[in-house]
């Protein structure tokens, strides 16, 4: 690229990089809607999951009554001469 | 090392060819930065020296056996020589380049622009700048080899400017752990090179460096910078005209921009405050603990841990989590302005290219050949002259025609950003323009006046050089935010770990918990949100250790040191938030008036603080894993409520029985806490906790630990211990020496939130409770109520009436041994001798003087029956005011209404209660709307309601606990009728009767009156009044209460003494005749008095005397006492002590 000789065949790379802008346009284009599209798919997997987790938590909280009333119920259970009267 | 060095001999010749485009120029520095960095490593670290000595023995001892071992060993020689010497390869390099000529030129220009760069500070991130100031002093030494040398420098770059560069930054990090001071480095060099030793000397003396105060400078520009961005954001989302968008595009890539520039001023500002601090270690001991002395710390210790102030701290913190934050939000928006960065840049290219260019080509480079060829070369490289040609074709006339007579050329954007190689190229063409090619020309890059170039398009061109400089960044968009945001570097201390000799620090020591931990304590509410932003830099650093370093060891070290502060963190969280939780329900607890009344109440209000945006982190993302922070919590909310009420149980086990109302208060702040916190979390309901604590959750058992607890209590201490006062309503603790001694655990040790939250509350507290502690009354027993609750207050009483009818089996024994020792009939005490005389008469009577220990019990007996009984009176009243409340509540709702008598009426209409009414009316209005989702559970509410309406209508006239006290002891009583009351076989009263139960207890009761003469006040203390209703109680319910009115022993003697009073004062014969009798008379009219009142108690919750007026036959013999139809086996309807 020596100073004084600039670009012999201006016509020539003109069009080059006119095909060049043409064909990174497409490409850029359909790369950032891949991004995008797995940004969606992140950003579901994160909606997702806080989902999942209030989920989780309601039904710790469910399965802990649910384990107190069984206990309840067996010690109801055990001693059936209670309830004869 | 050695490659090292070859390198830098390759590099030497290369340098000369092209002239040097700016990429070159930074590529040269990058290399210098790579060797200058390498040498201070090998300055800094003694490990490589000394792997390389140990390597050399092994080698010397293995390699015997082995020819051709001399030129292995003068390598080795060659390479321990240079690992030994300091700055080895800046001298090699230097003496290269003394061979090469004319590298003067060259490294000047690099000086040059160094400075400039660093001068204008604009478009550089952080990473360049320190690469910048990394190299520049090595540069100057370079350079200034010799005196013809420096002054040549000095002529282009004055030496003022680098030293004020040199002062303004006298420490630069080298690594994250090392950092490197350029004055070092002259001053060092200096001794080789001693030219510029005199301009060493000013830079010796640092510049005080000291940190300024960021929150002044920092607030408004993050906040700012958040406002705008999002506003952009949201504007951008909604345009449609494209004029109008391509501004906002516009404002988005000057906001991205300025968004890098600040990330990248904040983490360069956090670099540089690290290394600063790593030169400049804690000098003295700290304060709070001064026993231990300096030197057992390390030099890390020092230079970290004692080294920050709480404020730089709190700075860093708020300075990480803005870069955080603002990084995190950058890169959201990664997708989204994308297209709108590139549109913009192709844009400000092809303006560039397009109009600029071609003015200045029309303009004033038309006359210069090699210019404006250059000029063209831009154009033709990167121009998009296509652009317009993608629009509608009437458009395009319109914008052809604005064109024309506009300002040039309109192109229509394109969001497609120019490549990296257009870039480079454009910077070098222009770089080529404005220099000529030229590198000996004085000033700075932009600066020559010499050149040929107009000043007008000079700035353009230098505006637009400096611009493109920045577009690879912006185009690079994600890469530049994850380094901007890299704060990984405040982990690393391998340095320090080699320098103190051990394997880790403790974890007090870690940068990232220390900030975790100031944030924890410093209880400010705006710092906590950011609590987790330090847990970044965990996750940066590791990233660091596994992509960029590749050390396997690193990261498991990190890893290891994340799980223990994150399982430290969240106790530490929990305990926080509980603490927080504590105290803010104890201080809305505090009395109002009590607050309002104290001085420095202020103490006693809790700072708000929020939790809520912690509770709201499901996914915590820490070295690639997700860690639900919530649930985390919420699990340990609910073991510590557990906790906390094992405590509360623990410690009131360990206190007396009138450590109740305490309990139900602390009981009631963990409630209150607990009601809080269930706003923001989702934690176990209370009273399944309580329960479960409570060890009450057996559907079919109805004691619980605390029952059984007040139960064991009062059998154990309260009724052998405590003595009633009848006056005051309550029981205190006799001051006798306890006859039973009672074994408690002792009082566990808590934390300060296990009781109230803070010290401050606790004490306010405590001394709310301290009021109640040493008594038992009315308030005791509302909390009993409170906290035993319908459920196990029935197995309570059970429980004490068993009591009572166990104390008179065993006592009817005692009472049978003291029958016998009485004489066969006892006589009217005779008025005329006197009171001494009766009293004479009464001891020969009661000859029990053998039987002193068996008196004694049978009056514990009797007191304890009669506190038994008292106790539940006190219950009664306690049960009788909560019924009150509790029906005025219900009343409305189930449609009583107070008749004209006082009594209750029901409804008028005979329908249903109001209650009932209401959701049936509200069920069916909504039931017969057609959009109801879901009519069943309405129906199902109308039905509740109706259940509900039955069960509080049964509950309406509960009766009292009281008489059904008196009636069971009455039913106990029944089966010791005949020994206790010998039914007159004459039908009348017997006067001179021996054997029935009242001529007992008045011989036990003017026993003690007697004795509390001799030693006051003594008998008072043991027995207190609930002798008086034990014994009353038994001759009430026996039905001898006329008859011991009537013969009483210490009843006559106050008739005695009363006549006798009055014939003394009719004769004044004797003022003082009956001296020494005072006390005790007094006494016995104290026992009459309130005999009496136990008398009028009774008869009022427990009439009898209808039934004995009805046993009087028609034939005037009177029935002695009607037999109750009550026996013991008709209270089964209470629960027994001992089912399970």
């Amino acid at each position: 690229m020596a100073r004084a000789g600039g670009i012999t065949n201006a016509v020539n790379v003109g069009i080059a990089v006119q095909a060049d802008w043409e064909n990174r346009e497409f490409i850029s284009h359909i790369s950032l809607n891949v991004r995008r599209l797995f940004e969606f798919l992140v950003q579901f997997e994160a909606t997702t999951k806080s989902k999942l987790a209030s989920l989780n938590e309601k039904l710790d909280t469910l399965e802990r009554r649910l384990e107190l009333l069984e206990v309840q119920v067996g010690t109801a259970s055990a001693n059936p001469h209670l309830f004869t009267t | 090392m050695q490659l090292a060095a070859d390198m830098q001999r390759f590099s030497r010749p290369e340098r000369r060819i092209n002239g040097p485009t700016t990429t070159h120029l930074w590529s040269m520095l990058k290399l210098l930065d790579v060797l200058v960095q390498l040498d201070h490593l090998k300055n800094a670290k003694a490990s490589i020296p000394n792997d390389f000595s140990w390597y050399k023995r092994t080698f010397t001892q293995v390699s015997i056996q082995w020819q051709d071992i001399d030129s292995m060993r003068e390598e080795l020689d060659d390479l321990q020589i240079f690992l030994s010497t300091r700055w080895a390869i800046l001298l090699n390099l230097h003496v290269e380049m003394f061979r090469v000529n004319n590298v003067e030129d060259i490294l000047q220009v690099l000086i040059v622009f160094a400075v400039e760069s660093l001068e204008l500070d604009f478009a550089l991130l952080y990473p360049e700048r320190h690469i910048l100031l990394r190299v520049l002093p090595v540069l100057v030494v370079l350079v200034t080899s010799s005196e013809k040398d420096s002054e040549s420098l000095y002529k282009r770059v004055k030496i003022n400017r680098l030293i004020n560069i040199f002062k303004s930054d006298p420490v630069i990090p080298a690594f994250p752990d090392l950092h490197l001071s350029p004055a070092a480095i002259l001053k060092e060099l200096s001794m080789y090179f001693p030219k510029i030793s005199a301009q060493t000397r000013l830079l010796t003396l640092p510049a005080p460096h000291e940190l300024p105060p960021r929150e002044a400078l920092e607030y408004p520009s993050h906040d700012l910078y958040i406002y705008t961005y999002l506003l952009l954001l949201l504007k951008s989302t909604d345009g449609a005209d494209i004029e109008w968008s391509k501004e906002v595009k516009g404002n988005m890539y000057d906001m991205v921009i300025e968004g890098f520039q600040l990330l990248s001023k904040w983490n360069a500002r956090i670099w540089e405050q690290c290394a600063w601090k790593f030169s400049r270690p804690c000098k003295d001991a700290v304060p709070s603990e001064s026993n231990e002395s300096l030197a057992s710390y390390s030099d890390y210790e020092k230079v970290v841990r004692y080294n920050y102030s709480a404020d730089e701290r709190k700075t860093l913190v708020e300075l990480v989590s803005y870069i955080k934050s603002i990084g995190s939000m950058m890169l959201r928006c990664d997708t989204f302005v994308a297209d709108a960065l590139w549109e913009t840049i192709h844009a400000e290219v092809q303006d560039f290219v397009q109009n600029t260019l071609a003015t200045m080509l029309r303009t004033t480079f038309r006359k210069k050949k090699d210019l404006s060829r250059i000029l063209s070369d831009m154009r033709t490289l990167s121009a998009d002259w296509m652009a317009n040609t993608s629009k509608p074709e009437a458009e395009l006339q319109s914008v052809q025609h604005s064109g024309e007579e506009g300002k040039g050329n309109f192109f229509y954007p394109r969001p497609v950003a120019p490549t990296a190689a257009q870039v480079h190229c454009l910077q070098f063409l222009i770089y080529e323009v404005v220099s000529g090619g030229n590198l000996r020309k004085p000033g700075g890059l932009f600066g020559n006046s010499g050149s040929e170039i107009p000043v007008n398009d000079l700035k353009q061109l230098e505006s637009f050089f400096y611009k493109l400089s920045f577009f690879l960044h912006v185009l690079d968009y994600s890469v530049t935010v994850s380094t901007l945001t890299d704060l990984g570097f405040l982990w690393f201390r391998e340095f320090y770990l080699e320098s103190s000799r051990v394997i880790q620090f403790p974890i007090e020591c870690s940068l990232p918990w220390m900030l975790v931990e100031h944030v924890l304590e410093s209880q400010n509410a705006g710092l906590l949100e950011s609590v987790l932003i330090p847990f970044d830099i965990y996750n940066d650093s590791a990233q660091q250790a596994l992509v960029v370093l590749k050390q396997r060891f690193l990261y498991d070290e990190i890893e290891a040191e994340v799980d223990h502060c994150f399982d430290l963190f969240v106790s530490r969280l929990s305990d926080t938030i509980f603490t927080y939780y504590k105290s803010w329900a104890a201080s809305e607890l505090l009395d109002p008036s009590f607050l309002f009344a104290l001085d420095d109440g202020e103490k006693y209000s809790v700072q708000p603080m929020r939790f809520s945006a912690l509770f709201k982190m499901t996914r915590v993302k820490l070295l690639g894993r997700t860690i639900d922070l919530r649930s985390l919590i919420a699990e340990r909310m609910n073991k510590v409520f557990r906790e906390n009420l094992e405590f509360l149980f623990d410690r009131f086990e360990s206190q007396d029985l009138c450590a109740i109302v305490e309990l139900e208060k602390l009981l009631d702040i963990l409630k209150h806490a607990h009601e809080l916190l269930s706003k923001d979390l989702t934690i176990d309901s209370f009273s399944l906790m309580l329960n479960e604590m409570q060890e009450n959750i057996s559907l079919v058992s109805f004691s619980s630990r605390l029952a059984s607890q007040i139960w064991s209590e009062m059998q154990r201490d309260f009724l052998p211990n405590f003595i009633l006062c009848n006056t005051t309503q309550r029981f205190i603790r006799s001051s006798k020496v306890p006859l039973v001694p009672v074994q408690k655990p002792s009082v566990p040790y808590a934390k300060p939130n296990f009781y109230c939250g803070t010290p401050d509350l606790n004490s306010a507290h405590q001394s709310f409770a301290r009021l109640y502690s040493s008594f038992f009354g009315i308030p005791h027993m509302f909390s009993i109520v409170r906290l035993l609750g319908s459920r196990s207050l029935p197995w309570l009483i059970r429980a004490l009436l068993d009591h009572i009818s166990n104390k008179i089996t065993t006592l009817e024994p005692m009472i049978t041994g003291l029958q016998e020792a009485l004489p066969k009939s006892i006589g009217l005490l005779p008025f005329d001798s006197g009171v001494t005389g009766c009293m004479r008469l009464v001891k020969e009577n009661l000859n029990w003087g053998s039987k002193s220990e068996l008196k004694a019990e049978v009056l514990r007996g009797i007191k304890e029956i009669g506190s038994v009984l008292y106790w539940m009176g006190l219950l009664d009243i306690v049960l009788r005011e909560v019924d009150t409340t509790h029906f005025m509540q219900t009343a409305p709702w189930l449609g009583l209404l107070p008749g004209a008598d006082g009594q209750i009426l029901h409804h008028q209409d005979g329908g249903d209660s109001p209650v009932v009414n209401l959701f049936k009316s509200a069920t069916s209005a909504i039931v017969s709307n057609p959009g109801c989702p879901s009519p069943t559970s309405f129906c199902t509410m109308s039905k509740q309601a109706e259940a509900a309406d039955l069960l509080y209508k049964a509950n309406m006239n509960t009766g009292s606990v009281l008489e059904y006290a008196l009636a069971f002891t009455s039913a106990a009583l029944d089966k010791y009728c005949s020994k206790w009351s010998a039914a007159p076989k004459t039908g009348f009263v017997d006067i001179t009767t021996s054997k029935d139960f009242y001529r007992i207890y008045s011989g036990l009761q003017i026993g003690y009156l007697e004795e509390s003469d001799q030693a006051p006040s003594n008998n008072r203390e043991v027995l207190g009044d609930s002798v008086a209703w034990g014994g009353c109680t038994i001759i009430y319910l026996l039905g001898q209460q006329l008859h011991f009115e009537l013969f009483d022993f210490s009843y006559q003697v106050l008739n005695v003494a009363e006549v006798e009073a009055i014939s003394v004062a009719q004769t004044h014969k004797n003022p003082h005749f009956n001296q020494g009798w005072e006390v005790v008379l007094e006494a016995m009219k104290k026992a009459r008095r309130l005999n009496n009142h136990v008398f009028s108690m009774l008869k009022a919750r427990c009439p009898l005397e209808d039934k004995v007026a009805c046993a009087i036959k028609q034939s005037g013999a009177p029935l002695h006492r009607i037999k109750f139809e009550n026996t013991v086996s008709a209270f089964e309807t209470l629960p027994q002590k001992g089912v399970l």
